[in-house]
């Protein structure tokens, strides 16, 4: 094991001060190896703070560029960094506040053909993502692979995190087993409070900490919720799932290839891509297809399709004997999660090969008019 | 009545309140009155088999709750937790 030199005695000095922590301790955290994915609002302050605290080897994956609208939150980056990548961007920023360590930098997408061979350099796992898919990704390759993970996600105003450890407790998807994209609307539509992740992210490098230490309570089988509005916390009891898809008894998910988040497809549904839905419109002069917005009506009412009927996706039960039969019916949303819903209930309901608009509203104003006005979410 | 806490992206159903009341002796019958408050809002949460969506986390004060039998005594707090996708 690596012993401290007499600069990094002076470095960590605050921390030798502390019979938790000591020389032994700061030994450990030298000697640790911590991979965190996603370089944003939560990589960015727990990178800090492991780089601080003296974590001998930082590993950041991070495909992305740093965005200017990235600043108001993820502290690794200054203007000057705008449009570098963010994994080398934030390998110069973490090494420049402590040379003593090792910051690895995986300007990569992490992906089911390349996690194993990430995760195996690490012995602890922070997830800063911000997309469901990688979060079930990380989560199921800590639990193949065995590794800590400190999970935390943000929105708005509300943060929540929680502490895998293998065979101690339960994992992300004993908590939520499947997400579906457009149930679960992300910071880039709703909006987040720039110092949110800050705490939140500070939450999981303490959780880091403690894992590599050995110290103190995790938050394993615990989720920690936090209220910046009403400034509350709160913590939740949760157990392991024996059906849990990835560490249950009978576990489906057996390699990464098939780590999914959102749960399968029933009944037949296709999507349309906006492209082949204009092209539907424009050969029937829009009267042949009935397009179904399944929004909340405040949403409806900002901007939609003309022609298309509004009923929520949460009124379509008692509502479907609305939408007339006798044309093909697309479902149309923000993102293209509620129309897939919709979708499926609506095969439920008898109504023949329904089709949901892929990527929703925002899709369509992306490639087919500008000029549609989408409605935020929440 | 007991104090039910929305998640944010459920807030649009209740006028963006975070805590709401509702009338009930067990966690169905909660949910409920929450849809005849607001209505659209059990569907996020309950699909049409009656089942939790796997999103969604229902909390009893600190309990989790897998069923909607699962019964409520008079100063019970109903958590709606949503999974968060935000980084």
């Amino acid at each position: 094991m690596a012993t401290l030199n007499a600069a990094e005695r002076e470095r960590y000095s605050r921390h030798l001060l502390l019979p938790e922590v000591g020389a032994a301790g700061q030994e450990k955290l030298k000697n640790a190896r911590v991979l965190i994915v996603g370089a944003g609002g939560l990589g960015s302050p727990a990178a800090l703070y492991l780089a601080a605290a003296g974590v001998g080897t930082l590993g950041i994956i991070d495909h992305d560029q740093v965005d200017l609208s990235n600043l108001q939150r993820q502290l690794l980056f200054d203007t000057a960094a705008v449009g570098q990548g963010k994994a080398l961007s934030a390998q110069a920023r973490l090494q420049a506040l402590n040379p003593e360590i090792k910051i690895v930098a995986h300007p990569v997408k992490l992906g089911a053909d390349n996690a194993a061979e990430l995760l195996a350099n690490y012995e602890c796992v922070i997830d800063g993502s911000d997309r469901l898919e990688t979060r079930y990704l990380v989560n199921d390759a800590c639990v193949l692979f065995k590794r800590p993970l400190v999970s935390a996600a943000i929105h708005r105003f509300e943060g929540q995190a929680m502490t895998y450890v293998p065979g101690q407790g339960p994992c992300y998807r004993c908590l939520f087993p499947h997400s579906a994209a457009g149930a679960v609307p992300n910071c880039a539509e709703a909006g987040v409070l720039g110092v949110l992740p800050g705490v939140l992210g500070a939450v999981q490098a303490t959780e880091a900490i403690k894992l590599v230490l050995g110290i103190g309570t995790p938050l394993i089988g615990r989720l920690l919720t936090y209220d910046a509005l009403d400034m509350q916390w709160h913590e939740f009891r949760f157990t392991r799932r024996a059906d849990c898809a990835v560490c249950g008894d009978r576990p489906t998910i057996r390699s990464l290839a098939d780590s999914v988040a959102d749960e399968p497809m029933r009944g037949a549904c296709r999507d349309l891509k906006p492209q082949q839905l204009r092209d539907l419109l424009q050969a029937t002069g829009g009267g042949h297809i009935t397009v179904v917005d399944v929004r909340e009506a405040r949403e409806f009412a900002a901007g939609h399709l003309r022609g298309a009927l509004n009923i929520p996706v949460g009124e379509l039960p008692r509502r479907s004997a609305e939408i007339p039969l006798e044309f093909p019916v697309v479902f149309v949303c923000r993102s293209g999660g509620r129309s897939r819903r919709a979708c499926e209930l609506a095969a439920g309901a008898g109504i023949k090969e329904p089709a949901s608009l892929e990527g929703g509203l925002l899709a369509w104003a992306a490639m087919v008019d500008p000029e549609m006005q989408v409605a935020p979410v929440g | 009545m007991h104090t039910v806490r929305v998640p944010s992206p459920l807030r649009s159903y209740t006028a963006g309140a975070a805590r709401v009341h509702a009338r009930g002796d067990t966690i169905g019958d909660v949910l409920l009155d929450l849809e005849r408050a607001h209505p659209g809002m059990r569907f996020r949460m309950i699909d049409e088999q009656d089942r939790i969506r796997p999103h969604i986390r229902i909390f009893i004060n600190q309990r989790e709750v897998n069923s909607l039998d699962e019964p409520l005594a008079g100063a019970d707090e109903v958590h709606l937790i949503c999974a968060l996708s935000g980084g």
